[in-house]
């Protein structure tokens, strides 16, 4: 029985991994048609560093996942601190309100953002894009800080406060030193949500104004080169780490088991 | 000159009332315990003092000086929480030296006195270890050393030894009562263990429903209770409920005396005697008139725990308990016909 | 006596900030973030579903019902949104099954460090590029694709299997999209089980299948209705993987209102099939909210 559970676990890894393995494989394969037999090459990758377009929308992705984390972090991390530490009316309706943004599928957050940006002439771009990355990796840092929170007990400001702490001395060396691995771990992970967001970006994007995620579809959907794999590649393995480095920071259950 | 005074002190959470009118003085250099079982207001009390909670009307004064207003950080408190609270990420000498620094001694003399400190809670040379690697009985005295080294005006302890095992809990409180005295600090202690309340006390305060039902010494409290809830609580007792007949109280056709003053004839009054003040013997062995009370009895069961002997006893519908020493090994069989007997003094009337 | 005198040495006392104040700022800047962001965008998009047509330049503004009549005037939508009902079902149903066995076999046949570390390996592409994922399958199930290969190795003259652009290419893309989300609820569940609970199982005569149906299925239920939702929810919403895995029959409600926000320009149309769909969406929720709100706490 245990080996037939195994083997099954087994299998689903490799449902899981074999796609990834065998695209990352082609990038470096050198028909530009994915005809076997493998021929091992980086020319894909050596095109790609030359790939004008590709690269500008790389460092968008990165510029932009780097300030949404800053934002998002700072922001979500205050209202962590509000939702999970203080005792107000409208507390429950205003936990509520954080999970528009997750589970409201984000076609329909995306094509709602493009109505509203361009009827109060936001209009279209990176800084379009921006507020929606922010909006959407906000409710995941709040839970990850808040459940950060949870399990940090509130007595050991008071015993800060009893030993002669001001409650914002007691925040800095008491609050904030402990919930550091949360705020990374959240930062970490809007980082990944910004980093690996398409829908969004795709319809807020303009021209010249792109993230990778959405020069990699509309290549796609336009014909494509090995170079694609190569880039995917660099995008997966990237995310991957970062959210291995979540992982270390904030348990991979917590998130589940709040939202 | 130091101690802690409550002044009609009132908290109400919404339409509930956690505590109403506590006026307490808290005698300098004493050790109070605060006993009551949950929801009877102790910790809401304790944190009132503390600055936690900021009471509803009435008013605290610590050392003298008014503090009702005075938050948390500027009152001058040590206090030990129920989980201990220490801080994980600082060393156990960080934690002592917390309190310190926030009081401008830093450097060598902080050090002197965290090492002081430890020393006083018998845990010299563990300045450098983490909380984490501390058991239980060595992170309470840590959290006891954090709390006194600052030398505090008052020191709260709430609920500080229930985390701990029985005897651990026997060791630390033998600890804490020496550190106390060591120190002279003016302690209030929040427990709901009756048995550690009248270990460690000077004094102790029953709270029932956000009053204080009595408060004395642990002997004046335990032998005359007040209130059929005191008695209850701190120990175990027999009620006997009667109307006044004369001088004494008739019960279930029986009289019996008690050295409290009565009120009026033919009130009713409810009596309560402690188990271990009864006397059991056979009836027919059991000689009348050498005490002032006895009462006829049939041994329903028997509790048999090695040391002592609880047994179940029916007088007419009055239904008794009595403790007794094993003495002669061979506790009553279950139906014995008995006599019960007690002193007069022993015969506590209560309220309610 | 001034109230700092009281302790030595101790900072003084001042003003504090009153509560409210502090709580409102603490929370200000996120939610004026997510309103400005999510909630006015949605209202606004509520606002256009009753537009006649795209206010652009001059054109006056009508304000119409008749956008949420689209499934009466034009009955195709309703295949439309048949296949993605279906599609949706599907990817749930087979998320269900083999999520389900996967946390299973997680928590029965693994432990420790082992276990820690197959759950991130299962979590893990979760939190990757969808998109990426996506076109992967596209090498392993195209015409001449991996899968083709793979066959031919053992018999080279197999007819081909790849199945690219198809519905079932579509669920498969979703199910491998989604499939962590189940095991993480699953497992989250059936970790709670109470090991005792299935050998007092055992020991009333339960074999196997008893214990599975009449004891772990039902235990973990809360699990594997929030893991639906959370599937369900999204993959109706998804026009990605129809589009790239689907090609032409990749036709679905999702493509359906991007081709009116990117291609046809039918802003009021395309708002008023979105929030149809949301209302779906919402009333999946409200069913389910119970349940929901019951694994949330556990």
């Amino acid at each position: 029985m245990i080996k037939i559970a195994r083997l099954f676990l087994a299998l689903v890894l490799v449902f899981l991994y074999l796609p990834i393995i065998v695209m990352a494989a082609m990038g470096f394969n050198a028909s530009p048609l994915y005809a076997l037999p493998f021929d091992f090459t980086t020319h894909w990758y050596q095109e790609l560093a030359g790939n004008g377009r590709l690269i500008e929308a790389g460092w968008n992705s990165i510029w932009l996942a780097v300030l949404t984390a800053v934002i998002a972090t700072a922001l979500g991390t205050l209202a962590a601190l509000a939702l999970w530490r203080r005792t107000f009316r409208g507390r429950s309706i205003l936990r509520i309100l954080l999970l528009p943004p997750i589970a409201i599928p984000w076609l329909i957050t995306g094509t709602a953002m493009l109505v509203f940006f361009f009827w109060t002439g936001i209009g279209r771009g990176l800084h379009a894009m921006l507020i929606g990355h922010v909006a959407l990796a906000i409710p995941y840092v709040v839970l990850v800080v808040g459940t950060g929170l949870q399990t940090l007990r509130a007595d050991l400001e008071e015993a800060a406060m009893s030993l002669g702490s001001t409650p914002i001395h007691a925040f800095f060396r008491v609050t904030l030193p402990l919930l550091l691995p949360s705020i990374v771990g959240a930062a970490l992970f809007a980082f990944a949500v910004s980093l690996d967001q398409f829908v969004i970006s795709y319809f807020l994007s303009v021209p010249g104004m792109t993230t990778l995620p959405v020069e990699i579809y509309s290549a796609i959907r336009k014909g494509f080169t090995p170079e694609i794999n190569a880039i995917s590649t660099i995008l997966l393995v990237a995310s991957m780490i970062i959210i291995l480095g979540f992982a270390r920071f904030a348990r991979p259950g917590g998130i589940g088991e709040r939202s | 000159m130091s101690g802690v005074d409550v002044t009609a002190v009132a908290k109400n959470y919404g339409a509930t009332k956690v505590l109403t009118d506590i006026t307490q003085n808290f005698e300098s250099g004493t050790f109070t315990s605060l006993l009551g079982p949950s929801g009877s207001g102790k910790t809401t009390l304790l944190r009132i003092i503390a600055g936690f909670v900021a009471p509803d009307e009435g008013a605290v004064r610590i050392a003298g000086a008014d503090v009702t207003g005075v938050p948390v950080h500027a009152r001058n408190i040590g206090m030990v929480f129920q989980s201990y609270a220490l801080f994980p990420h600082m060393s156990v000498a960080a934690n002592v030296g917390f309190g310190l620094g926030r009081r401008g001694i830093r450097g060598k003399a902080a050090k002197a006195q965290v090492d002081e400190a430890l020393e006083m809670v018998r845990l010299p040379g563990f300045g450098g270890r983490y909380p984490r690697q501390l058991s239980g009985g060595q992170q309470q005295r840590v959290a006891l050393a954090r709390a006194i080294v600052i030398r505090p005006d008052v020191l709260l302890l709430d609920e500080p030894l229930s985390a701990l095992d029985r005897r651990l809990r026997q060791e630390m409180q033998v600890e804490l009562l020496r550190i106390q005295r060591e120190s002279g600090l003016t302690t209030i202690f929040v427990t709901h263990d009756q048995e550690e309340a009248l270990t460690l006390s000077d004094k102790v305060a029953i709270l029932d429903r956000g009053r204080i039902v009595q408060m004395g010494r642990p002997a004046e409290v335990y032998e005359r209770p007040r209130t059929r809830f005191a008695a209850e609580f701190l120990g175990d007792a027999n009620f006997l409920t009667g109307k006044v007949r004369g001088s004494a109280v008739e019960i279930a056709g029986a009289t019996i005396m008690t050295e409290d003053r009565l009120p009026a004839e033919g009130a009713t009054v409810t009596l309560a005697v402690r188990p271990e003040k009864i006397a059991i013997r056979p009836a027919e062995t059991a000689r009348s008139g050498a005490v002032e009370n006895s009462l006829p009895a049939t041994v329903s069961s028997v509790i048999y725990t090695g040391t002592a002997l609880t047994y179940m006893l029916r007088s007419g519908d009055l239904h008794l308990k009595v403790f007794a020493q094993n003495s002669d090994g061979s506790p009553l069989a279950a139906g014995s016909a008995v006599v019960l007997s007690w002193s007069a003094r022993h015969s506590v009337m209560v309220e309610g | 006596m001034p109230p700092e005198a009281s302790a030595a040495g101790l900072p003084a006392t001042r003003r504090r900030m009153p509560s409210w104040l502090a709580t409102a700022a603490l929370l200000l800047p996120s939610y004026a973030w997510l309103t400005l962001a999510v909630l006015l965008p949605l209202a606004a998009m509520f606002a256009f579903s009753f537009l006649h047509a795209t206010p652009l330049g001059n054109k006056p503004v009508v304000w119409t019902l008749e956008q949420y009549r689209a499934f009466y005037d034009q009955p195709y939508l309703l295949g439309v949104a048949w296949a993605s009902l279906s599609i949706g079902l599907w990817t749930t149903g087979i998320c269900a099954v083999v999520g389900f066995a996967a946390a299973l076999a997680l928590v029965r046949a693994t432990a420790g460090r082992a276990r820690e570390t197959l759950l991130i390996l299962v979590l893990l592409p979760f939190w990757t590029n969808g998109l990426v994922r996506v076109f992967s399958w596209t090498m392993v199930i195209r015409e001449g694709g991996f899968l083709d290969v793979f066959v031919r190795w053992f018999w080279p003259s197999a007819p081909s299997l790849g199945f690219l652009y198809t519905t079932p290419a579509i669920v498969l893309g979703l199910v491998h999209g989604y499939l962590p989300y189940m095991v993480l609820t699953c497992y989250i569940a059936l970790l709670s089980v109470d090991e005792a609970v299935i050998e007092a199982a055992q020991s009333l005569g339960a074999r196997w299948w008893t214990v599975l149906f009449k004891i772990l299925v039902p235990l973990a239920a809360p699990g594997l209705v929030t893991g639906a939702i959370l599937i369900f929810v999204p993959v109706i919403g998804a026009f990605m993987e129809p589009r790239i895995l689907g090609g032409r029959v990749g036709v679905t409600m999702g493509t359906v209102i991007e081709d009116q926000f990117t291609q046809a320009f039918n802003w009021p149309l395309g708002s008023a099939l979105a929030f149809t769909m949301l209302a779906v969406v919402l009333a999946v929720f409200a069913t389910f909210s119970g349940v929901l709100r019951r694994s949330a706490t556990t």
